[in-house]
């Protein structure tokens, strides 16, 4: 207003239309989020609140018909179960793994510069890449992680990684590990880089040794760090689709069939409105289970 | 940690296995992109023993016929419609661009404002552009789906770049307000005082401080629409991106490995450089500007 002001007349628009106001600058944004965010999931709702006829092919309210479903759905009920497995699996996986590479990477010696770049390179891949290449690596018949895995007797030869329901799962989760462990490794070298020298140098003269340090020192310090991690990932490992479609299409049975893919093939076969209330659920679980995360683990942007 | 030089040669042994393990699967994946057909299904795994050919790309990439090429690719012929993936490569570059470019103008502008001024409520604001982020892509595309249908959105670039351009502007808002933040604000009260307008600062002064994070801030939005799949496949049905295209190459009637890693090895090929030139601000767009590096 100073500039205005200085030029002595009178403001042509309301305060609030000028760039002085914020809302001119968060319109755009909300305009677009509740145009293709907030409508579509206005319109997930009312679908999730009616059903199809099938004669008349009218939508027909039904009240939480489909929500009632859902609950009494033993498919959907798998599908969580298997979501829940994989999510906390990988999880497991990513952060005990991502520790441990960091660590070992977190040097300034010749080349190791060349190997934290290395590493990122998984991160970029498309998904369905991701599961293809590891479904090309895991075949039966030719593979070369099969081949390998066959030779040390690991794997049966009767029974392929993919086509077995005992293992299905976990050659799924193998591709979702090697993608993803290196966004942990990234995120902790970076913690790990802005820890303070002092504490370790203290624990140096009192003769701790590296485990120590470890558990008492850099684990507790990097803790805001692994909980930033841990979040993001949670929110995509909860809506895994790419790989499961690329690599098993839900099967063997529904063996790794995880409630984005059961979504995806009831809308496949034209169920839209129950189709919506599993998202729906879905997005109400993450939801619920990422900011009750938030707000324990003190978490800001 | 400076140990003996036999636990430092430990340690450099142990850090290139690790990578090297890491690396192994997009090594096998190039590879067998310039495999001849039969050495992709050798029993052991060939490495080195093989003819290595460009027909892959040839066809993909290309458009070449498979019978006019000398010997043919494969025995079998898989079921998929077509292997010529250039218009993909077109759609998944117009997306791409597109919901980029859209983001990136609308995040720009919503950050700025939401790093400059004080208001009532910022926290919760933040916290709602943060929970777009947590929408699952399903929950997005199964209403969207309708709606486009009824604006004639559906299966067009313009809808495709709308739905893409949702799901990008939370990691857009949130990085950029990182940047912006960083800049003092010391620098846009002195311009003010100077007679400059709130959007001159704007323009003329924040910005240009903050071109590192708008290039990286592009970057991730540009690979993620280039690597995502789900909305993709299910609002469109003629405009094909490459992650869609590249999964109708497998069939029931075969899968024509050598043609998929060719077309998946090119699709690596903008976001490895892309990755590599923003490295600096990467750890920062991957936690939405809640950490820096």
């Amino acid at each position: 207003m100073v500039s205005t002001a200085a030029r002595g007349r009178a403001p042509l628009l309301p305060r609030w239309l000028t760039a002085d106001h914020p809302l001119p600058w968060l319109a755009p944004m909300f305009a677009m989020i509740l145009a293709f965010g907030i409508y579509p999931l206005a319109y997930s709702i009312w679908l999730s609140l009616h059903q199809r006829n099938r004669f008349t092919r009218v939508d027909e309210f039904s009240g939480l018909a489909n929500w009632v479903q859902a609950f009494g759905d033993q498919r959907f009920i798998d599908s969580l179960l298997v979501t829940v497995q994989y999510t906390l699996t990988c999880l497991v996986f990513q952060v005990v793994l991502g520790i441990a590479i960091a660590l070992l990477l977190d040097c300034e010696r010749r080349g190791y510069g060349l190997l934290r770049a290395l590493m990122t390179l998984p991160l970029v891949v498309p998904p369905a890449v991701t599961g293809l290449m590891f479904l090309l690596m895991q075949d039966g018949q030719f593979g070369v992680l099969s081949y390998y895995l066959k030779l040390i007797g690991l794997v049966s030869p009767e029974a392929p990684i993919l086509a077995n329901p005992r293992t299905a799962l976990w050659g799924v989760m193998a591709a979702d590990i090697w993608q993803w462990t290196p966004f942990m490794v990234l995120i902790l070298l970076a913690g790990l880089r802005a820890l303070p020298k002092e504490p370790y140098e203290a624990a140096a003269i009192d003769g701790a040794g590296f485990l120590q340090c470890l558990w008492h020192l850099t684990l507790p310090m990097l803790s805001r760090v692994i909980a930033v991690a841990v979040l993001i990932r949670t929110i995509d490992l909860f809506r895994i689709y790419d790989y499961v479609y690329a690599m098993t299409a839900g099967g063997p049975g529904t063996a790794t069939e995880t409630l984005s893919f059961y979504a995806g093939r009831v809308f496949g076969v034209a169920n839209f409105n129950y189709a919506a209330t599993l998202s729906l659920i879905m997005l109400i679980v993450l939801n619920v289970a990422c900011f009750t995360f938030l707000k324990l683990a003190r978490v800001r942007f | 940690m400076q140990g003996s030089p036999a636990s430092r040669l430990a340690r450099d042994l142990a850090a290139w296995l690790v990578v090297l393990v890491f690396v192994f699967p997009l090594f096998w994946w190039v590879l067998a992109s310039v495999k001849p057909y039969t050495a992709i299904f050798a029993q052991p795994p060939v490495y080195v023993d093989f003819e290595a050919t460009a027909e892959n790309y040839a066809v993909t990439i290309g458009g070449q016929s498979r019978i006019t090429l000398e010997g043919g690719v494969g025995g079998q012929t898989g079921g998929a419609s077509s292997y010529y993936s250039l218009p993909s490569i077109r759609d998944s570059v117009i997306v791409a661009l597109g919901s980029t470019a859209l983001a990136l103008v609308l995040a720009t502008l919503a950050s700025f404002g939401l790093s400059r001024f004080a208001m009532r409520g910022k926290d919760h604001v933040v916290f709602f552009v943060l929970a777009q982020r947590m929408l699952p892509p399903i929950a997005v595309a199964i209403p969207l789906f309708f709606i486009f249908r009824d604006l004639g959105l559906r299966d067009s670039h313009l809808g495709l770049i709308l739905a893409h351009t949702l799901i990008n502007l939370p990691l857009a808002v949130l990085l950029l307000k990182s940047f912006f933040d960083d800049v003092p604000v010391e620098l846009d009260e002195s311009a003010m005082l100077d007679g400059a307008t709130r959007f001159q600062v704007f323009r003329m002064v924040v910005l240009p401080l903050v071109k590192g994070g708008l290039a990286a801030t592009a970057v991730l939005c540009f690979i993620f629409s280039w690597t995502e799949f789900l909305i993709s496949l299910l609002l469109t049905t003629s405009i094909r991106t490459i992650p869609v295209k590249i999964t109708t190459f497998v069939t029931s009637t075969g899968t024509e490995w050598g043609l998929i890693t060719a077309l998946g090895s090119a699709a690596l090929v903008p976001s490895f450089i892309f990755i590599l030139l923003v490295q600096k601000h990467l750890v920062r767009g991957l936690t939405l500007g809640s950490l820096k590096s």
